[in-house]
């Protein structure tokens, strides 16, 4: 067993650069969050105010952009664990010689910059894009499909980006999992469904929960994807940040509207790690 | 030894002082980019750095931007000089990030039109743009001679506005709102008109430049939005024409700041000085298509027909950037909750 001080003293490096170049800054925001800001004259010194938080939780439209948000965030897990799912499964187990060439194929969109990616999206979705032009020129549809700035946009985008991230969590989690107790379950006489639902899933669900939690957290804090695809109507919590901070200059709201997100995302992870123990019998 | 070493450590001193003084002076414009900032290369920043032997290193940033970056590196900014509009600039002199101008160190200070200088000369307005209407000559038969033209529902579908996060978004909701009735302190009556025509936009744009494509691709016909801009994109071969609405123009005025705390005092005011310098303001008006506020400037027939210039120059309201700084987080949020939403 290692002993305490050695894993203390591994781990340090990491420690300190979070806190240096993490902690330590987000927690000189705290007292800005409490700030009040007159526009015009800037932020009023010596006033402290809860304001900015009773605002977030009073004001529908604050609530509208949390909820979107969180819905979002979901629906990005999702799509990209359904569709991460059997292909991570298919790099895990099966033919040796295809496992390189699909995840060089898995990893490749990270090589591009993430402004290009998304906007290789609006080239696709917008009104007179790639997509619209081609179903209008078979006569499929007359006017242009709403594609962007709304939540099809951005689940379309989102999930092409932070698919990768879900597909190398679940590939090391199903490589895991030992083939003897599928073989056992196989021959007490399970079917190959059984065996799956009842083995293989849940011996990989560290790695589900990993690549959900990691997709989740990106998702809610994306900031350039909903700024590109999502326009100037269709806004969710990071966007809605940086609108505070670099269109508004209100520096308290912004702050307020961050630790905020930063706190549904802690509880979400939390509660998620609680229920996926429970699931998997590691409680 | 111990005297070898501090004779090298003197020396390396000394060299390195003599480097840094050779070495050119280098000052930081935060400026727009696009065709303005090419103006700017060619208009301020070429002639400056012939003159005087430093180096202008641009920073492209919008004004929102600038105005954040000078409230997060107060007293210390890395910026030297900066462009801003009008009410971005009343918002950081206000909060004391201005250095005050030294008028005696401008030379052209005199024939600048004396209504350019902000609040306690902490900022100097540098030229006069609008916000007005651009249509297609060739599907816009007779040309629009209001703001309530945008509503005709011929074009219906084909015609854009910009979002409220730029400067087009919030003034034209300001005309349509005193139209209306409206005041700058009631904008009920803008936010009302507005929300139908905000729904209905192809798009709500949040780059000047997006709207170029659209007029390209003939997605619109008529638009709320910049002469200077649709000037560019018209000697691109671009079917573009400007009016300006009998209720008047809404005035952009782009300014320029010295950030309080910058050690580029004397080179930063020299900078200025060339921007509002008669010879200056010529090249850039020409080639950016933008009103000039040196009086000596004679602006020729064809920049002279699409910038704001006499009549409707006298027609444009120029919104006090005071109350627009006061007043824009709260038409913002109105505007994301009442008109976009």
């Amino acid at each position: 067993m290692m002993k305490t001080r050695t894993g203390l003293m591994l781990i340090a490096p990491l420690a300190l650069v979070l806190a240096g170049f993490f902690l330590v800054p987000v927690l000189m925001l705290l007292p800005t969050s409490f700030g009040e800001y007159l526009p015009g004259s800037g932020m009023t010194p010596g006033v402290w105010t809860l304001e900015n938080y009773t605002r977030i939780v009073t004001d529908d439209y604050y609530l509208e952009v949390i909820w979107r948000t969180l819905g979002l965030g979901l629906f990005v897990t999702l799509a990209c664990l359904v569709l991460g799912y059997p292909l991570a499964y298919l790099i895990a187990r099966g033919p040796q010689s295809w496992r390189v060439p699909l995840i060089l194929l898995v990893v490749f969109p990270m090589m591009l910059n993430l402004v290009v990616r998304s906007f290789g999206w609006i080239a696709l979705l917008t009104n007179r894009g790639l997509v619209n032009n081609l179903l209008i020129d078979l006569g499929l549809i007359s006017t242009p499909l709403k594609l962007m700035f709304n939540l099809t946009g951005l689940m379309i985008g989102l999930t092409h980006i932070y698919l990768p991230f879900m597909v190398l969590m679940l590939v090391a989690a199903i490589q895991n999992v030992p083939r003897d107790v599928e073989s056992a379950a196989a021959t007490l006489g399970s079917s190959r469904i059984h065996v799956f639902t009842s083995v293989t899933l849940p011996l990989s669900a560290p790695g589900i929960l990993a690549g959900s939690i990691l997709v989740f957290v990106l998702t809610i804090s994306a900031l350039v994807t909903p700024r590109m695809l999502g326009g100037p109507t269709y806004k969710v919590m990071a966007t809605v940040i940086y609108d505070e901070y670099m269109q508004l200059l209100d520096w308290p709201s912004g702050s307020a509207l961050s630790f905020t997100l930063t706190f549904m995302a802690i509880a979400v992870i939390w509660l998620s790690s609680r229920l996926t123990k429970r699931w998997a019998g590691m409680a | 030894m111990r005297h070898m070493l501090r004779f090298a450590t003197a020396a390396t001193f000394l060299c390195g002082g003599l480097a840094a003084s050779a070495r050119a002076e280098e000052l930081v414009l935060a400026s727009y980019g696009g065709s303005f900032g090419e103006a700017i290369k060619a208009c301020h920043i070429a002639p400056f750095e012939k003159a005087t032997g430093a180096t202008v290193s641009v920073k492209l940033n919008n004004s929102s931007q600038t105005a954040a970056a000078l409230r997060a590196t107060k007293g210390n900014p890395d910026l030297d000089v900066a462009f801003m509009d009008d009410a971005f600039s009343a918002q950081t002199n206000n909060e004391g990030l201005n250095e005050k101008l030294d008028r005696s160190k401008l030379t052209n200070a005199p024939d600048v039109i004396p209504t350019a200088w902000g609040k306690n000369d902490g900022y100097v307005v540098t030229m006069v743009s609008a916000t007005a209407i651009i249509y297609d000559p060739k599907v816009v038969k007779t040309p629009p001679t209001s703001w309530l033209d945008l509503f005709d529902p011929q074009y219906a579908g084909k015609y854009v506005i910009g979002d409220i996060s730029g400067t087009s978004g919030w003034q034209f909701l300001l005309a349509l709102n005193k139209i209306k009735g409206g005041t700058l302190e009631n904008v009920d009556p803008g936010i009302a008109a507005i929300r139908p025509l905000a729904q209905g936009s192809t798009v709500l744009y949040t780059q000047a430049d997006q709207v170029v494509s659209l007029f390209e691709r003939g997605e619109v016909a008529i638009a709320a939005w910049y002469p200077n801009n649709a000037a560019a994109a018209a000697a691109k071969g671009l079917s573009l024409a400007v009016a300006y609405p009998k209720e008047g123009a809404v005035g952009i005025l782009p300014t320029m700041v010295i950030p309080k705390g910058t050690k580029k005092l004397d080179l930063a005011h020299k900078f200025i000085d060339q921007v509002l310098s008669a010879e200056g303001q010529k090249c850039f008006s020409e080639r950016a298509i933008i009103g000039a506020v040196n009086t000596k400037v004679q602006l020729s027939d064809k920049v002279a027909q699409i910038v704001p210039y006499g009549e409707t120059l006298k027609n444009t309201w120029f919104v006090d950037p005071d109350i627009v700084a006061k007043n824009i987080p709260n038409w913002t949020r109105r505007w994301q909750r009442e008109v976009a939403r």
